[in-house]
């Protein structure tokens, strides 16, 4: 009898503990400062409307899909494309109504990424699609996103994400990425160059920075990479002997990868022999946090996007903040960057939208987007009724310094190795897409 | 000095092979490590663990939580690394092995597969791969570095091939010189007997789980500095490496278990640059043991006689 009054007021002070914590949260949450809230100006970025209130109408679905293997993570993108939606919602939403996102991860599989986008379109019944990002996805969903009308805004790995209608990627992707540091190292002197990439995507992502060296008449050698990396040090002592000293050695991976090679080029004492290049994904401070001092003033990395900064712009603010409140366990870095974009211009384009938001009136005003501009971005994005879009190429190279990023060269425009390239810099200029 | 040990005949020259030889002789002194354990405990229990990997991963990847989420000391998580192989062999070989203990050899290799696969299971729950930034538990050995012969060598590849010969000699002496160690052998040739003979056969079977299960966690600490990776699905299945040194060595020789492994170890080195068969290396260990297994059986005789009746 004693104990079962015990647990009785066990309970009690417990509930009351936790009820305690709860309200001392809620008035903590509520006294906080408001993230994204505010009236835009040049110097300040909001989320969607900024009113600072929660959107409660009824919701609109965006949907998205991420692939996730070992060895290569890109929910990074859609997770921050979410917190960038969960932004707007605390801020007024598309006029009141909040955004519901469904993610969807795939394991680099055609069926499952067939399915995935079928059942966003047809199950869950998305009215756009956004923050994709893969291996394959833009290949197997390229038809059917076109056959049914939608324009996904996105972030591109593969050929057919840049020679599709389907797709308008925020990034310039790691063929285009590559040919910027292929230039860059040839900027600087290299006299060989070693490219490594994933094995799924080097014919189409190496290509680029290979034509780069032979326009340039050096000699250029592709090491295809099987994921994930199991013999790193073999790898690179390759790549190494390739190039020779004073070489060039180009990384074309995520920071789940790219690590072990760097960690492998210091356990062989080679880091200060060859100049190393890579695309843009390991532009961000958690690296360079780890592989600076040692890496300092050898790397001559391609960021697609301003330097991970608050400082650089208001968008740039914005995300750390939005990281911050929404993704905290998100470092800030060029997937975040990528995250953020697609979430920014899918909401530019909801907003834009006049009547009822539908799947049609949604893509026709993602197709509409032209002259977006933003602080982390070297020229505005934009997508427009064309065969296929590349709005970002124009980049900028930074490199380590006492666990910084810093900017090595600013912006500057990728060589149009391409033909899809030159185009689209004629289709730029004809259709006024940048302003 | 250029076309020393017929390298020549593919068009490479040793400077170009060298570094490869390091490392794989590095790889190949873990293999050598794990190989030892494996075949010890096989003598000692009978069972051939298949979740040295595992076990060794798991170890690991404490260690790595220990160091970037705590303030323990590097020596103390890498100890805990080492002991945390010990104290799971132990506790499976404690739990499970007397319900094994007169099952077929293949029956208990499958109950160790089955803490494999737990352990690879929550492994991949609670550090799942991906994350956005990749795994590292480097040990402060492997920023020592030395040339030999033009090539470089870390201080940690010293360590494992220095491990593997340590370690092979110790337990060689261990096991001829002990007490404990003549029980071992004793149980290898037959655990009946041994028991009737007043052998503690449980103790001396918890020594061999514990035992090799704390060179399954020095391979476990030794690997991902050399992968210049923390992958736990790359370190389970480098197990298949180990199994191959330990069958070259018939699972009875940790001498020749050793060599097998150091030979798996530079073979798969040594492929990786050739881009016709670099492909295929990872058949290497496989290949090795079919060899040397056909090669030191060639003088057994096969008896074959015919029921009468």
């Amino acid at each position: 009898m004693r104990s079962t009054k015990i647990k009785i007021g066990v309970a009690f002070a417990a509930s009351g503990l936790l009820a305690l914590m709860l309200t001392a949260a809620a008035i903590g949450a509520g006294s906080a400062a408001r993230v994204g809230s505010g009236t835009a100006s040049a110097t300040k970025s909001v989320c969607g409307l900024g009113t600072g209130k929660k959107a409660t109408g009824t919701p609109i679905k965006l949907g998205g899909i991420d692939m996730l293997i070992p060895g290569v993570d890109f929910t990074t993108i859609g997770k921050v494309a979410q917190a960038y939606f969960n932004c707007v919602n605390d801020n007024g939403g598309i006029h009141g109504r909040p955004i519901k996102y469904i993610l969807y991860n795939e394991q680099l599989n055609p069926a499952q990424e067939a399915s995935l986008a079928r059942k966003l379109i047809q199950s869950d019944k998305v009215v756009g699609i956004v923050g994709n990002t893969s291996f394959a996805e833009c290949g197997t969903n390229a038809k059917y996103y076109a056959s049914k009308g939608f324009v996904v805004i996105g972030a591109g790995v593969q050929a057919e994400c840049y020679s599709t209608p389907a797709f308008a990627e925020v990034n310039n992707g790691p063929r285009y990425s590559n040919v910027g540091a292929a230039q860059a190292l040839i900027k600087a002197g290299v006299k060989k160059l070693a490219i490594a990439s994933p094995d799924t995507i080097s014919a189409y992502a190496d290509g680029g920075p290979a034509l780069v060296a032979q326009k340039a008449g050096i000699p250029v050698k592709i090491f295809p990479t099987h994921l994930p990396v199991t013999d790193a040090t073999s790898q690179l002592l390759q790549m190494y002997q390739f190039a020779g000293e004073g070489g060039g050695i180009l990384l074309d991976f995520t920071p789940d990868t790219a690590p072990a090679f760097m960690k492998a080029a210091e356990a062989q004492n080679i880091v200060d022999k060859v100049k190393w290049g890579s695309s843009t994904p390991i532009a961000n401070t958690f690296m360079a946090g780890q592989f600076s001092p040692a890496f300092d003033g050898h790397l001559w990395i391609d960021n697609e996007f301003s330097n991970v900064d608050p400082t650089v712009g208001p968008d740039s603010a914005l995300m750390f903040q939005v990281l911050k409140k929404y993704a905290p366990t998100i470092a800030p870095q060029a997937f975040g960057q990528m995250g953020f974009l697609d979430g920014k211009f899918a909401v530019n384009a909801l907003m834009s939208v006049k009547g009822a938001i539908t799947a049609k009136s949604y893509n026709a005003a993602v197709r509409a987007l032209k002259n977006q501009k933003s602080d982390m971005l070297c020229a505005p994005f934009y997508v427009g009724n064309l065969a296929y879009h590349i709005p970002n190429n124009s980049d900028i190279i930074v490199d380590y310094k006492n666990g910084a990023v810093v900017v090595k060269q600013t912006c500057f425009r990728i060589e149009a190795v391409d033909k899809a390239i030159s185009q689209t810099r004629v289709w730029e200029k004809k259709f006024h897409l940048q302003g | 000095m250029s076309y020393v040990l017929g390298f020549s005949v593919f068009g490479v020259d040793w400077q170009f092979v060298k570094p490869f030889i390091v490392i794989g002789l590095a790889f190949g002194g873990v293999y050598a490590l794990s190989g030892v354990g494996l075949v010890v405990l096989y003598r000692a229990t009978g069972v051939l663990n298949v979740a040295f990997g595992a076990i060794g991963a798991a170890g690991a990847l404490i260690a790595y939580y220990l160091l970037n989420h705590t303030s323990c000391p590097d020596w103390l998580a890498f100890s805990i690394c080492v002991a945390f192989g010990g104290v799971v062999n132990l506790a499976y070989g404690m739990i499970f092995g007397p319900a094994f203990a007169r099952r077929d050899p293949l029956v208990k290799m499958m109950g160790t597969l089955g803490l494999a696969l737990i352990l690879l299971g929550l492994m991949a729950w609670r550090a799942p791969a991906g994350g956005a930034f990749a795994r590292f538990l480097p040990l402060p050995s492997s920023s020592h570095h030395f040339t030999i012969l033009k090539t470089t060598v870390s201080l940690t590849q010293v360590i494992a091939i220095g491990l593997a010969l340590a370690i092979t000699t110790a337990v060689s002496v261990f096991l001829r010189v002990t007490k404990l160690g003549t029980a071992m052998r004793a149980l290898a040739n037959d655990r009946d007997v041994t028991a009737t003979l007043g052998v503690p056969v449980r103790r001396v079977e918890a020594a061999a789980w514990f035992g090799s299960g704390l060179a399954c966690g020095a391979a476990g600490l030794l690997l991902p500095d050399l992968l210049t990776s923390l992958d736990y699905s790359a370190l389970t299945f480098l197990v298949i490496s180990s199994l191959a040194a330990a069958l070259i060595g018939r699972l009875r020789s940790l001498w020749v278990t050793m060599f097998g492994g150091l030979a798996v170890g530079v073979a798969q080195s040594v492929l990786s640059p050739y881009g016709n068969v670099s492909a295929y290396r990872s058949a290497a260990p496989f290949v090795l043991a079919i060899v040397a297994l056909l090669y030191l059986s060639r003088r057994r005789v096969v008896t074959i006689s015919r029921a009468t009746g």
